[in-house]
């Protein structure tokens, strides 16, 4: 059973909290936050034994296998580090640092004191996003032609309210701000297709709406076209356009695939085998009948208690415990870790080159 | 005297500010949090007087905020709290924001602090309903048991303790029932849940312990400003409140149509445990609406003694037959309207 501490007691500490608990073969034996209140109510909400309001005090005491750092991003490399000098392999929640030099820096220390880490991409292991690579690997797809990936957001919902109530909010001390803390689960799908260190980038950013208080600005409107030899991406971050969504298309040579994050189903749409008007009536029913089977699925998912928003996060974690366990890679490589911090950062270059041009 | 006023943009936090400048209050500072609109307090600053209203932006959940704030303060009303969000926001803004007014007051020259919790803190699972909840009733000892902002409130009044036992700090804990009038819903969830189409109405024919906006403003305003009311805890409940059916009824008739499912209690209770089993089934899928431990708290039919604050000197300034005339008019003109009503708060 391995021993797993958690710190950062804020909605991300209790998703994965969450998660831990689900999993038979770790359990979370402490929790640690900076205001001790906040470690006292998750602990007190999921039954966890012991709770801290300083980092190294825990690590002392508990020698936990595992440490999730579930903190604000500013504070992942020294909390990090510090676990990995410990002992401890260590869980780290998006974004996994601020910079790419830093993020470079800390997989090394990793490497360096022979622990294992990772980042909480828990999308990438979604159950629909598993689907998606075995059919590929079906050669359902063909070859990736073009990929777009969308995430929505709702300013005024459990994420947004707080950040925009406190212009002190950690979020507004993100170079990228609001799109940083986002920006991983819409450029790491993207960044599975789009091949090699130096792809092409064109970044865009907008504020489509002015608040009185210039402390709130920032951009809510992000689109990032990536590319390389062979294929072509576009990723969309939309704070205003409804309903709120999350999805992924990939056009293949054969197929193109439709990945619905939000209701949790892939379907395939196929060059229709019949022709004329008949045809197209013939590819709406098979939409239709891709949609019903999903939601069929979803609903024995549902039966089987599967269905949850995070269970891609609790497969994650799965995944890196077994590696801890069995001494494999983790699911995650680094390389891939690295590659997105990088491009991040020339993302939010852009968005930096094109704010100075327009003042 | 100078008086700091957190929560000044909330529900009550403006209608206990309008109360208090109309009562001759001066020099109230406003913590306001940088996201917070100040329209309302900018308005109140323009007819009253910048004498009247300091506006500061700050944010409880930061220590030097918070002592910035209570620089030159004698008295304060610490009305700030979440209502609603993540739980992890709830108890950040309510609890961690109230243990740091708490640690600088201990260090300030503030002699009067009130403040407000709620009717919900009390643990009631064996107070028999035929007896009157007083404030002497222990709180729930297992305020995790509870929803985000029960658990919230339990805790704030837990940490309010340490002061209270500190020399020189008169505290004053307000526990009023869901706040209702102007500017409110009028359905809270001690009368039943909303669902699609319906509301299901939860618990027995209890008088519902609601306080009208401006009868709750008051409570606070006296306890703040009248040194003759007494440290210690009050409850805050209209009297002659009608019963839950009865409120229904007149919502119904007077508002708009609403299909309503009453369940008995026994029925709440096998609902809440058939809840919390599937919720655990479902490993969380299910939502947790109702628990059995939250029913016996909240649906049993209660009823709660107000003698402590009328002895003290509350006289609610809008007796129950005219705060309900106002509220239920307020609700029909926004239907009428098609304007929808800002939410009632829930306590």
């Amino acid at each position: 059973m391995l021993r797993v501490a958690v710190v950062g007691c804020g909605k991300a500490g209790e998703n994965h909290v969450r998660e831990i608990c689900t999993l038979p073969g770790a359990r979370v034996v402490a929790l640690c936050d900076i205001e001790p209140l906040m470690a006292e109510q998750l602990s007190d909400r999921y039954s966890i034994a012991r709770h801290y309001g300083v980092f190294e005090t825990m690590l002392a005491e508990e020698r936990p296998d595992v440490v999730h750092v579930a903190t604000p991003p500013q504070s992942h490399v020294a909390l990090s580090r510090l676990a990995l000098d410990r002992g401890s392999h260590v869980v780290i929640e998006k974004p996994l640092t601020l910079e790419y030099a830093s993020a470079e820096s800390l997989v090394q220390h990793a490497l360096h004191r022979q622990r294992k880490l990772t980042i909480g991409h828990g999308y990438h292991f979604d159950p629909i996003c598993l689907s998606m690579r075995r059919m590929i690997a079906d050669g359902q797809l063909g070859e990736p032609v073009h990929v777009e990936s969308f995430m929505g957001y709702a300013m005024d919902g459990q994420f947004g309210t707080p950040v925009f109530a406190d212009s002190g909010h950690w979020v507004h001390g993100l170079p990228g701000k609001l799109v940083h803390n986002i920006i991983d689960h819409l450029l790491n799908k993207v960044m599975e297709f789009v091949q090699g260190d130096h792809p092409t980038i064109v970044a865009h950013a907008m504020q489509r709406l002015q608040r009185d208080n210039p402390a709130f600005a920032m951009p809510d409107e992000v689109r990032i076209m990536l590319s390389d030899a062979r294929v072509s991406a576009y990723a969309t971050f939309s704070a205003h356009a409804r309903p709120v969504g999350h999805h992924l298309t990939v056009y293949g040579t054969r197929n193109t695939m439709r990945l619905d994050f939000v209701a949790g189903t892939l379907t395939l749409q196929s060059t229709s085998s019949v022709p004329g008007a008949v045809g197209r009536v013939v590819a709406t029913l098979d939409q239709s009948w891709q949609h019903l089977r999903a939601g069929g699925a979803n609903v024995a998912r549902i039966a089987r208690g599967d269905f949850q928003y995070m269970t891609g996060l609790r497969t994650l974690f799965e995944r890196f415990y077994d590696c801890v366990r069995d001494g494999t890679p983790p699911p995650i490589p680094y390389g891939e870790i690295l590659r997105l911090s990088a491009i991040t950062d020339q993302v939010f270059a852009q968005f930096g080159a094109e704010r100075r041009h327009s003042a | 005297m100078t008086t700091l006023l957190t929560g000044a943009t909330g529900y009550l936090g403006a209608a206990v500010l309008e109360r208090s400048l109309e009562y001759g209050g001066r020099n109230i500072r406003c913590l306001v949090r940088p996201g917070a609109s100040r329209a309302h307090l900018l308005a109140l600053q323009s007819r009253h007087g910048r004498g009247a209203i300091e506006i500061m932006e700050g944010t409880l959940t930061r220590r030097r905020d918070v002592e910035r704030a209570l620089v030159g303060v004698q008295l304060v009303m610490h009305l700030a709290a979440s209502l609603r969000g993540a739980a992890a926001d709830i108890f950040l803004n309510t609890v961690v924001g109230s243990q740091n007014l708490y640690d600088a007051i201990a260090h300030s020259a503030v002699h009067r602090l009130v403040t407000t919790s709620s009717l919900s803190v009390y643990d009631l699972c064996d107070v028999p309903t035929a007896a009157l909840v007083k404030e002497s009733t222990a709180l729930d000892p297992h305020p995790e048991r509870r929803d985000a902002y029960t658990h919230s409130k339990i805790r704030q009044e837990q940490l309010l303790g340490a002061l209270v036992m500190r020399p020189g700090v008169a505290c004053i804990v307000l526990r009023p029932g869901p706040l209702y009038g102007r500017g409110g819903t009028p359905l809270p969830s001690r009368i039943g849940l909303r669902f699609p189409g319906f509301l299901l109405q939860l618990g027995g024919g209890a008088p519902l312990p609601l306080s009208y906006i401006d009868n709750c403003a008051e409570a606070v305003r006296l306890a703040a400003f009248d040194t003759r009311v007494p440290p210690g805890a009050y409850n805050v409940v209209d009297d002659a409140m009608p019963t839950a059916s009865e409120y229904l009824a007149r919502y119904r008739r007077e508002v708009r149509p609403l299909r309503v499912v009453r369940l008995p209690f026994a029925g709440t209770e096998l609902l809440a445990q058939l809840n919390e089993s599937s919720h655990r089934a479902s490993r969380g899928q299910i939502p947790l609406l109702l628990t059995p431990y939250r029913a016996r708290n909240m649906w049993r039919g209660h009823r709660y003694d107000t003698t402590r604050l009328i002895v003290a000197g509350w006289r609610p300034p809008v007796p129950t037959d005219e705060a309900l005339d106002l509220a239920f008019g307020v609700w029909r003109d926004g239907q009428r309207g098609g304007s929808s009503a800002p939410a009632m708060v829930s306590r």
